[in-house]
């Protein structure tokens, strides 16, 4: 039971509270250095606490998902046996377009493979309960990481780093709603800015795109580099409305290429150095 | 231990506690929220103006840690530490059960008021098609480790005076 104090004066302590933290969130919006700095530091001081814990649950961990993830265990080795024989299959295919994908890889001059990248595991979730559609990742600024650099997997575009610690990271996956980036359609060379639907494996193309474009479904999207801070050609995925009937703003939507169910790892693209002079 | 000391002591276990243990230990996804239990047990131990302090100091350090802006979760928490107060001062019975289901409805008070600011500031806080289920088991597993916290902050809070005594400044 609280112990109410003749000296307590509730509503200008209160008031004087709410001001201080309106105040720290405009500063913050606003850009005040500072603040990102005590942020940081406090998350660099806890990471190594951090590392230690997840080291130590990892085992736990591993066995709760060995006693109560078997059966979804076995289900993904069934699923991933059909895929095997399906790429069996399709590797067949493959060799035989081999000549043509070699020849229109040169013509869209997709450069995305050759670039430097730094190999990061994902962590899981950022603590608490209010960061959707973001992930954690085990490298930061003491490994070349910065904040905005494109994050993806051999499939394709995931996110971008959203904060970089000195030993840890947050990405912002491509289905953030806050998630903006600039694409190219492949075919129709047509360049719009794709943002986050907040809904997984989707993301949309809101402006930029003609009413008349004619846009394929199945269409390939990539990145469309210039001033935005991701390389070009980065594939983002497939178009699976391309929303033809729209007679104001159209609106398609992409399915990602880049899935991340059950991957541990992803590929930050390191920018170069003319690309660090010229920003 | 002088009670900034315990307090400081307290907030910074519980701080070292939800960035590690309570990250890993995630239930469909959702994880505990220690410190606005925290920053709800110190109002309802504490008082509206100590639970208002200790509540933003709560705030401040669960912004650190979160990937969210300095003072989302400190403008929150305080309101909520002296809504608490405000209430249980007007409880006419209290009982486990009633301080479970008024812990539930204050957790669940506190999420909502957390998504919305995030919300008013521009942020994606939350996933529209998630946020009732994520809510729910938020406060349940919140709900469930109550007990222990609940000590340990009226330890803090009251310096481990029995909770009945009256605090009154001398008049000279």
């Amino acid at each position: 039971m609280a112990a109410q104090r003749s000296a307590d004066r509730p509503r200008p302590t209160l008031l004087i509270l709410l001001v201080a933290a309106l105040t720290l969130l405009t500063l913050q919006f606003r850009g005040f250095q500072p603040l990102d700095a005590f942020q940081q530091g406090v998350r660099d001081i806890l990471s190594p606490v951090r590392s230690l814990v997840d080291r130590m649950t990892d085992p736990v961990e591993t066995a709760w998902n060995g006693i109560f993830g078997y059966e979804d265990l076995l289900m993904e080795n069934d699923r991933l046996q059909v895929e095997l024989a399906r790429m069996r299959g399709r590797l067949l295919t493959d060799e035989a377009d081999a000549e043509l994908l070699d020849r229109l890889l040169h013509e869209v001059d997709i450069a995305y493979a050759d670039l430097e990248t730094v190999v990061v595991r994902i962590l899981g979730t950022p603590p608490g309960n209010f960061s959707t559609h973001t992930i954690e990742v085990d490298k930061g600024s003491d490994d070349g990481l910065e904040e905005g650099m494109a994050v993806v997997t051999g499939a394709g575009l995931v996110g971008r780093l959203q904060q970089v610690d000195r030993s840890r990271s947050v990405v912002q996956l491509a289905t953030h709603p806050d998630f903006r980036v600039g694409v190219r359609l492949v075919t129709s060379q047509d360049e719009g800015l794709v943002r986050g639907t907040g809904v997984d494996g989707l993301v949309r193309i809101e402006s930029g795109i003609r009413t008349d474009a004619v846009v394929a479904l199945d269409e390939v999207v990539v990145t469309s580099g210039g001033r935005s801070l991701f390389p070009a050609d980065i594939p983002v995925g497939r178009v699976l409305d391309p929303d033809d009937g729209a007679d104001y703003g159209r609106s398609i939507t992409v399915g990602l290429a880049a899935r991340l169910e059950n991957l541990s790892f992803l590929n930050v693209l390191a920018r170069s150095p003319d690309d660090r002079d010229s920003r | 231990m002088s009670g900034r000391i315990r307090v400081a002591a307290l907030l910074l276990t519980g701080l070292v506690v939800q960035a590690t243990l309570f990250t890993e230990i995630r239930v469909q996804g959702a994880s505990v929220e220690l410190m606005m239990l925290m920053a709800i047990l110190a109002g309802f131990h504490g008082g509206p103006q100590r639970g208002a302090i200790v509540a933003f100091c709560a705030g401040l350090l669960q912004d650190s840690i979160a990937a969210t802006p300095l003072g989302l979760h400190a403008l929150v928490f305080p309101p909520l530490a002296v809504a608490v107060s405000s209430l249980e001062q007007r409880m006419l019975r209290s009982t486990p059960a009633t301080d479970a289901l008024a812990l539930a409805a204050a957790i669940a008070c506190g999420l909502t008021a957390v998504a919305m600011a995030g919300q008013v500031f521009g942020l994606a806080t939350f996933d529209p098609d998630t946020v009732l289920e994520r809510a729910l088991v938020v406060t349940a597993i919140t709900v469930a480790v109550a007990a222990p916290v609940n000590r340990a902050v009226r330890w803090a809070v009251t310096g481990g005076l029995p909770p009945d005594i009256q605090l009154r400044t001398a008049e000279s």
